[in-house]
């Protein structure tokens, strides 16, 4: 059984070993993936003391950052990933070998949830032990949450990749993704202080339920600040739930559609 | 010994929009067969070939490979076989050892890292990063790559392109090893001697067509010996002679008209004496005179040409 498994495994290893070597050598895409959110975390040590609605900022900034990692580990990584080995045709030779679609495509995938665990496991540690934070609430509902938003910009990625024509177009291409995700999300600061026609629109953009549910798993209460219970906490997220479960169909779909693994012709 | 064909393909057709790159092509490959596709830039080999790799389906017709639908059954082909594209990538970051070491990743049961090395003879470049390895280089080491997981396919898209006569000489060497040892093999070419020196048999394409097929001496064989030479100065076209019923065929090339003669079944000896004694008694001298056997080339040439008119 467990050789079996390690033998399906051992295609998928492999294209995790190489990716991680690939990001070592290409430093800028380093920089996106692993520098980027660096920055982001060491920006929350000033914002200690500082409240936003009876919460301390730096703690409400931080669960954010939970998801809002997603977009440069995961988001604008994968979309780099697959259009440069597009362009290179890099894809197309390693498809010719004995690795799967699956296999040649979830191994980069694997690599880059991989790269953004170890940071949420990070951030963890840092809202913990420097900002006061404590152990989060519910760390089920916080996984499940986080990895609903893995399958969604994953899946973005791949769509968005197959409409950026080169690997320098993809730090354009995935800017206002990044730009809205960033101020329409409950990111920096909470959704409430949007206007209500506005509120509505941004709980549907894709990073908005992965916050939501992120704050509801690490506080234990709702966004007006009433503790839930254990159950409570994914009730109050079926909402939100639902918006992820409506991005990962349309994400499916839309990777369908425009992945491409070789260069468009002409 | 197995019958069945190890390559089947009949009537395939492969379009790109409203362009039929491929338009009904057959032929079949045998186990340890060579087979080759040769024929004008743009006749569809490369599409041919990358659908039997399966990269994409056939839009008409049937193929299959070791008895599978390529494309439907990649699964189950892809670790049989072996390939190597016109046009596939290298990550260039990558050192010659390291492309190596990760592809056999990919591979089950690869061939030993040392044993790949020196079949692209970059033995004394394994540190070298593969963006700084000449084009022949790229080329050897893209061949080592596809024989990685002892195939028992192998498909050459213009396998010899970039490489120094030597390379080009020792990549035949493998190649005819390989067949040698059962291994089939699909390639294509531009260079008509690697075709007539590799192929068991070979196909010409055009258009997304074949025109002829069959081995070099079947497919040369219809297309007749040549005599040419300069016409004399002053020697009317009528009294060219016709030896053993050969006509004289006139192209002017440089200034001068050139006369051919194409030579059917009987040989080239006997137009050749009858031409020669002509000569000789109306003491006319036949300047660049020249007699050679049909060639793979002179197939080539008027397939390409008479399809173009
Ligand atoms: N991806 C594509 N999109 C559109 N047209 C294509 C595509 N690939 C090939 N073609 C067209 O299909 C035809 C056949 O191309 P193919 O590459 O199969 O030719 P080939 O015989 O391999 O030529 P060459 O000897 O130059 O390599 C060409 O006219 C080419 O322009
Ligand atoms: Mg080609």
């Amino acid at each position: 059984m467990n050789a079996a498994l390690s033998r399906r495994a051992a295609p998928v290893l492999a294209v995790v070993r190489l990716d991680v070597r690939l990001l070592w050598r290409n430093r800028t895409a380093l920089f996106t993936a692993a520098g980027l959110p660096l920055m982001f975390a060491a920006l929350l040590l000033p914002a200690r003391g500082e409240e936003i609605d009876g919460r301390s900022a730096a703690l409400v900034q931080g669960t954010g950052h939970l998801g809002f990692f997603l977009i440069f580990a995961v988001f604008m990584n994968l979309v780099s990933v697959f259009t440069a080995r597009r362009e290179e045709r890099t894809l197309k030779r390693m498809r010719g070998t004995a690795l799967s679609d699956a296999e040649l495509l979830g191994g980069s995938v694997l690599t880059a949830v991989g790269m953004y665990a170890a940071q949420v496991l990070g951030l963890l540690v840092l809202l913990g032990a420097a900002l006061d934070g404590r152990f989060p609430a519910d760390p089920l509902l916080l996984t499940a949450g986080l990895a609903g938003g893995a399958a969604v910009f994953a899946l973005l990625a791949f769509a968005l990749s197959g409409v950026t024509p080169n690997a320098e177009m993809a730090g354009l291409t995935t800017l206002p993704v990044m730009f809205a995700c960033m101020a329409g999300s409950g990111v920096m600061f909470p959704l409430d202080e949007l206007p209500d026609g506005l509120r509505e629109a941004a709980r549907w953009l894709p990073l908005s339920p992965v916050v939501e549910i992120t704050r509801t798993a690490y506080f234990g209460e709702d966004a007006d600040g009433a503790a839930v219970g254990l159950l409570d906490g994914w009730s109050h997220s079926l909402y939100a739930f639902a918006v992820l479960a409506a991005w990962i169909v349309v994400g499916r779909y839309l990777a369908g559609r425009l992945f491409r693994w070789e260069p468009r012709r002409g | 010994m197995n019958s069945e064909p190890v390559i089947h393909v009949e009537g395939l057709r492969r379009r790109y929009g409203d362009f039929e790159a491929v338009a009904g092509v057959s032929f079949e490959v045998g186990a340890g067969e060579l087979f080759a596709l040769l024929g004008t830039n743009g006749a569809g080999k490369t599409t041919t070939l990358e659908t039997l790799e399966g990269y994409r389906p056939a839009h008409g017709g049937t193929v299959r490979v070791l008895g599978h639908d390529p494309h439907a059954d990649r699964r189950a082909v892809r670790p049989r076989i072996g390939i190597m594209l016109q046009d596939g990538g290298f990550f260039g970051d990558l050192t010659v050892a390291e492309t190596v070491a990760h592809w056999r990743g990919f591979t089950p049961r690869p061939r030993p890292a040392d044993e790949v090395i020196g079949l692209a003879g970059l033995e004394d470049r394994t540190a070298v990063r593969v963006r700084q390895l000449s084009g022949g280089q790229k080329r050897r080491l893209d061949l080592a790559l596809a024989l990685l997981g002892h195939p028992e396919v192998l498909f050459l898209d213009e396998p010899t392109t970039g490489m120094d006569p030597a390379a080009r000489h020792a990549t035949w060497r493998i190649v005819r090893d390989l067949v040698d040892g059962g291994t089939t093999v699909v390639l294509t070419t531009h260079y008509l001697e690697e075709a007539e020196h590799l192929a068991d048999r070979l196909a010409l394409m055009h258009r997304g067509r074949i025109g002829t097929s069959g081995t070099v001496a079947e497919v040369v064989a219809g297309h007749g010996d040549r005599i040419a030479f300069r016409l004399p100065e002053g020697l009317p076209v009528a009294e060219l002679p016709a030896p053993r019923g050969a006509v004289p065929d006139l192209a002017v090339t440089g200034g001068r008209t050139v006369v051919t003669y194409t030579v059917g079944g009987g040989g080239l000896q006997p137009v050749l004496y009858e031409l020669l004694r002509w000569a000789d008694e109306h003491r006319v001298a036949l300047d660049g005179l020249n007699a050679r056997n049909a060639s793979l080339e002179d197939v080539f040439l008027s397939t390409a040409e008479g399809a173009a008119a």
